[in-house]
């Protein structure tokens, strides 16, 4: 629980979110999500689209009119407040400055509303284009700005009013690779520095797992699975997730729970034995992710093997790699040995890459 | 290009025949009529106009000056409520209604006028059944009062559906993130969403002024009385005495105010385009 929580040091606080439900004319979007977002920390809300990521970011924000639930921020329940009262600051996808104010005025803006002194906002103002690396840009025009500096004055104006919590709603989608790359890495240290509670909306995988402590994954308007980038990669808690994340090679099986192990079977032969992260018992799914998968022969890795034969093969750099075709399907292979298309060979998948489901779990 | 040149010009000639023949021609000569006196340049006119008129100049230029003030503050505010209202039923009524007008012409409105704001029209009436007014203490409003409101009534909603347009069409976030900082809609209105379609605003008030200008039936059917304004004068100068020149002195004038207008608008398009903007 949050409730508790208090301002730290770094300006975070927490949020905790409880059977939220939001409906746009009728049709529910949120079938009540309940989230803690612990202080200071970094969320990714990541989901493809459609699956109620941005409608919870808006909900939050109070562009949204919810339904039933509470959103409580640092123990107050904020779910029916305007926009304009809840003190969250959001950076928008179209960074949506004003095109009428200069670079100066975007960015006082906040300050402005709050009743600061003129000396103030230049002050703040000030810091702030230098943390995001525009000193001297007070005075452009935003409508002047390349991509990426109209992306940090959004950050700036946001920023400037020493928000507790920062709304992300995909801001990196509309810059050009490089410079996405490099702002992941400068929100992220701006985060850890200026220590408040950030909630990013983003569709990217990648961008979830190098910028976020904590990872939500949304499908549908419900909360799939909540955790470290670690916990939800090794350990996705069902099939939707395990294929979102890129283990999306299935497998049919048999699974049989024996004492702590599980057993695998295929249908056409193969066998494995391995600890049992999930209670499975008969028919089961396997996903894992192709480039986990590498050639069997002299292998001692525990896992499943599979005949196959080369159709494919390529040298990205570092390894090769192969699309092999099995009875199961065709995958791709990453392997450091080189074979020729029409080869055949085994296919080993370690069992600590497998994600073993009951069948019939709804999948992607 | 001589040739597809040639030909284009033959294409566009019977328009520019026209406009030749109904406007410039016409304009050439009410202005000539207006500068000479037996065939002489002259001031004589204007002075006439000045000596006999100078109240209605003045009278008319209050009236319209107002009246574009008026439509402004309405318009804006009608059309903010269009673009930043949440309660739906509002926006759904004010949406059917406040075009109509927009379909009526001048001289029925004028007409429509007449009796609502004489002293025992509709107004008065349904005020005092109401009990709000004393029978005693109604008056007509069909003096200046009576022109600044059918104007108004007539012109905000052509402006409100200009500026309800061009507010629609910013992009929506920038309100959002407005009241995302802790502007309420009001400021949001006035500072972020206002800016944002000045332009807009700006061109509809000078159409509107213009046609103000030249409206002929609000004045002459609202208030009949001293004073009045130029278009009256201008129609009782050539009724009356067929006094061509005077009134082609104060046509002139008319014409003087709007090149006025017409060069605020040109100048403050001028310096946006300067600056790089829309």
């Amino acid at each position: 629980m949050i409730t508790e929580a208090r301002q730290p040091p770094g300006g975070g606080i927490g949020i905790a979110v409880r059977d939220l439900k939001v409906a746009y004319g009728g049709t529910r979007v949120l079938h009540g999500v309940s989230l803690d977002f612990a202080p200071g920390s970094f969320t990714a809300l990541l989901g493809s689209s459609g699956c109620g990521k941005t409608t919870l970011l808006r909900a939050l924000s109070g562009f949204v009119p919810v339904e039933s639930g509470s959103i409580l921020l640092g123990g107050e329940d904020i779910a029916r407040l305007p926009p304009e009262k809840r003190g969250m600051a959001m950076v928008f996808q179209s960074y949506a400055l004003w095109p009428h104010m200069s670079v100066h005025q975007n960015i006082g803006y906040g300050l402005k509303l709050r009743g600061a002194s003129r000396a103030e906002i230049d002050a703040k103002v000030t810091s702030v284009l230098s943390i995001l690396g525009l000193a001297g840009y007070e005075s452009r025009k935003v409508t002047a700005l390349s991509g990426g500096q109209r992306q940090r004055v959004a950050l700036g104006r946001a920023l400037a009013v020493d928000p507790p919590v920062l709304l992300l709603d995909e801001p990196l989608s509309n810059l050009d690779a490089k410079i996405r790359l490099a702002m992941r890495h400068e929100l992220k240290s701006l985060h850890r520095r200026l220590g408040l509670t950030a909630i990013h909306v983003t569709h990217d995988q990648e961008e979830a797992m190098t910028m976020a402590d904590e990872i939500v994954i949304l499908d549908a308007g419900r909360v799939l699975q909540k955790g470290s980038p670690e916990e939800v990669y090794r350990a996705p808690n069902s099939p939707f997730v395990a294929a979102f994340l890129g283990a999306d090679n299935v497998i049919a099986g048999e699974a049989r729970l024996d004492g702590e192990a599980l057993a695998i079977r295929l249908p056409n032969g193969g066998e494995t034995r391995m600890p049992a992260a999930r209670r499975v018992e008969g028919d089961c799914i396997i996903h894992f992710r192709a480039n986990a998968v590498h050639f069997g022969a002299g292998s001692t890795r525990a896992g499943l093997r599979l005949a196959g034969r080369i159709t494919q093969s390529s040298y990205p750099g570092g390894v090769y790699r192969y699309e092999v075709e099995t009875p199961a399907g065709r995958f791709l292979v990453d392997d450091e040995r080189r074979a020729n298309p029409g080869e055949a060979i085994e296919l080993l998948i370690p069992t600590e890459e497998m994600h073993v489901f009951p069948a019939g779990m709804p999948s992607a | 290009m001589p040739r597809p040149s040639l030909f284009g010009l033959l294409l566009v000639a019977p328009a520019l025949a026209l406009v030749a023949a109904l406007f410039l021609w016409p304009l050439g000569h009410s202005l000539m009529a207006a500068f000479t006196l037996n065939g002489d340049f002259s001031l004589a006119h204007f002075r006439k106009a000045f000596e006999l008129y100078s109240n209605d100049i003045v009278f008319t230029l209050l009236i319209i000056g107002l009246s574009t003030l008026l439509i402004a503050v309405i318009s804006i505010a009608i059309a903010g409520v269009l673009t930043l209202s949440e309660t739906g039923w509002l926006v759904a009524v004010l949406k059917q209604l406040y075009r109509w007008p927009l379909f009526i012409p001048f001289i029925v409105a004028g007409q429509c006028m007449r009796t609502f704001l004489a002293k025992n029209g509709m107004m008065n009436n349904t005020l005092v059944s109401l009990g709000v007014l004393d029978p005693s203490m109604t008056t007509s409003f069909l003096d200046w009062r009576g022109i600044v409101i059918t104007f108004v009534w007539k012109q905000a909603p052509f402006v409100i559906l200009m500026l309800a347009g061009a507010m629609a069409s910013i992009d929506r976030s920038t309100v959002e993130a407005g009241r995302n900082l802790g502007a309420s809609r009001l400021r949001c209105l006035i500072e972020i969403v206002l800016p944002q379609v000045g332009q807009t605003l700006l061109v509809a008030l000078v159409l509107s002024f213009v046609t103000m200008l030249s409206v002929l039936s609000v004045p002459m059917m609202v208030a009949g009385s001293q004073p009045t304004m130029l278009t009256v004068d201008m129609a009782f100068r050539i009724n009356a005495y067929g006094d061509y020149p005077t009134a082609n002195a104060l046509g002139v004038i008319s014409y003087g105010i709007t090149a006025i207008v017409a060069w605020i608008y040109l100048r403050h398009n001028l310096r946006q385009h300067a600056e790089g903007g829309r």
